[in-house]
């Protein structure tokens, strides 16, 4: 079986059953990279990563129910909670009494109307991360930063010293070589996403 | 039909998770109007998945997975925190996205006089680098020529208008940058309602920063 879709079964077994032994597969594979994921857009000491690698699992564990291999990859789906657990986190930091909104209520799961099959989400995320990997380093340096060191367009602009219309550029190519979207504006996935309005 | 959408760079912001409060918002409420971008924002989470995938693992502590374990049995009972949606609302609050009629006292808008043709009901969310609000131009009003003194996103929840640039209907997303000049107008069929993002910096306070796009009308 593909390593990738045993995760997606994995986790909806947490989901189904509560089973511990798969939960503990996918926390064993997830884990460090959550904590380099986790770590470098915090940059906090190792326990204070760890506690947020903890919370991010807490929230795998009880929302599993919701996970549905059908809407996305079990990768995606941890990314989008650890992103969301770090969002909170960040946002407590910096007020004293943190905001009635969680992360999780403004990036509510609005299901697409068409899921993909799991051949094809699987052929997709080959693709991508086949071209990840090939990306010039200039525009990997560019996502990592934004999506790892959780930086604004802006902030990567300063970081690096290039005008903010660079980066915007930079960031557009890289979508479009991975198929994620056209240069320039916003275009459908080559992959069947369907307009409506 | 939408046609005025984020642009890729700005959708990569909000899957990431770097943007704003308030622009986040701004974001959300068109992604509840328009399933192409919904699908666009997927695909960026699919990216971040697979740069998860790609990353260089870091060992964790040999107990962290017993001490999740102890905490998932503690509180086995409680669920996922659900939103506590206000009882009374009116129209236009339950076409703003849920979260977000949390923040609306007793579940109202309450309009404020801007102008003979528009009227506005500020959101607190608690950010402090844009002011987030609903805008309403009644039919066929015109908004005075104004000027925008910082960066202001637009989303049009009910009805349309149209300026110098086009019409926006139910969806449209728009960014209209500081210094650009533009005179909305209301359709004449239908009073016209937007949830606005507008960044700082504000010169006035109070109310009246949402004059500010007005400093420079111009009676024509």
């Amino acid at each position: 079986m593909n390593e990738r879709l045993e995760w997606d079964s994995y986790l909806e077994k947490v989901g189904l059953y509560k089973d511990k032994a798969a939960f503990a597969a996918v926390f064993k594979h997830f884990s460090p990279l959550l904590k380099s994921f986790l770590m470098k857009s915090g940059g906090q000491d190792s326990a204070s990563v760890e506690e947020l690698v903890q919370e991010t699992w807490i929230k795998v564990w009880r929302k599993a129910p919701h996970f549905s291999s059908k809407q996305g990859s079990a990768s995606t789906w941890i990314y989008t909670i650890a992103r969301n657990t770090r969002i909170d986190a960040i946002r407590t930091q910096v007020r004293q009494n943190p905001d009635r909104l969680n992360a999780e209520d403004i990036y509510a799961d609005y299901p697409t109307e068409a899921p993909h099959t799991s051949l094809v989400q699987l052929r997709n995320k080959r693709f991508v991360s086949e071209e990840l990997r090939k990306l010039p380093a200039e525009q990997a340096e560019v996502l990592a930063l934004m999506y790892f060191r959780g930086k604004s367009g802006q902030q990567v602009a300063d970081t690096l010293n290039l005008p903010l219309g660079t980066v915007k550029s930079r960031i557009r190519l890289a979508l479009a070589k991975m198929k994620l979207a056209l240069p320039g504006s916003i275009a459908e996935r080559q992959t069947g996403a369907t307009e409506n309005d | 039909m939408i046609k005025n959408h984020p642009d890729a760079d700005l959708l990569a912001e909000y899957t990431a998770g770097v943007m704003a409060l308030a622009p986040t918002i701004s974001v959300t409420t068109h992604l509840q109007f328009c399933n192409s971008c919904k699908s666009t924002v997927k695909a960026l989470e699919e990216l971040g998945g697979e740069m998860l995938e790609q990353a260089d693992a870091v060992p964790v502590s040999d107990d962290l997975l017993e001490q999740i374990f102890a905490c998932v049995e503690e509180d086995e009972t409680s669920e996922d925190s659900l939103l506590t949606r206000p009882t009374t609302i009116d129209e236009v609050a339950s076409s703003i996205p849920a979260y977000l009629q949390k923040f609306l006292p007793e579940g109202k808008l309450h309009w404020k006089f801007l102008s003979p043709s528009v009227k506005v009901a500020p959101i607190s969310v608690g950010e402090t680098v844009h002011e987030l609000a609903l805008h309403k131009i009644k039919v066929g009003g015109k908004v005075p020529e104004h000027n925008h003194l910082g960066k202001e996103i637009t989303v049009v929840l009910k009805g349309s208008f149209s300026d110098e640039d086009g019409v926006y209907q139910r969806g449209d997303f728009m960014v209209r940058e500081a210094g650009e000049i533009h005179q909305p107008i209301a359709a004449t069929h239908e009073e016209c309602i937007c949830l606005s993002v507008l960044a700082a910096p504000f010169k006035l306070t109070g109310l009246k920063r949402w004059l500010n796009p007005f400093l420079s009308f111009s009676p024509s």
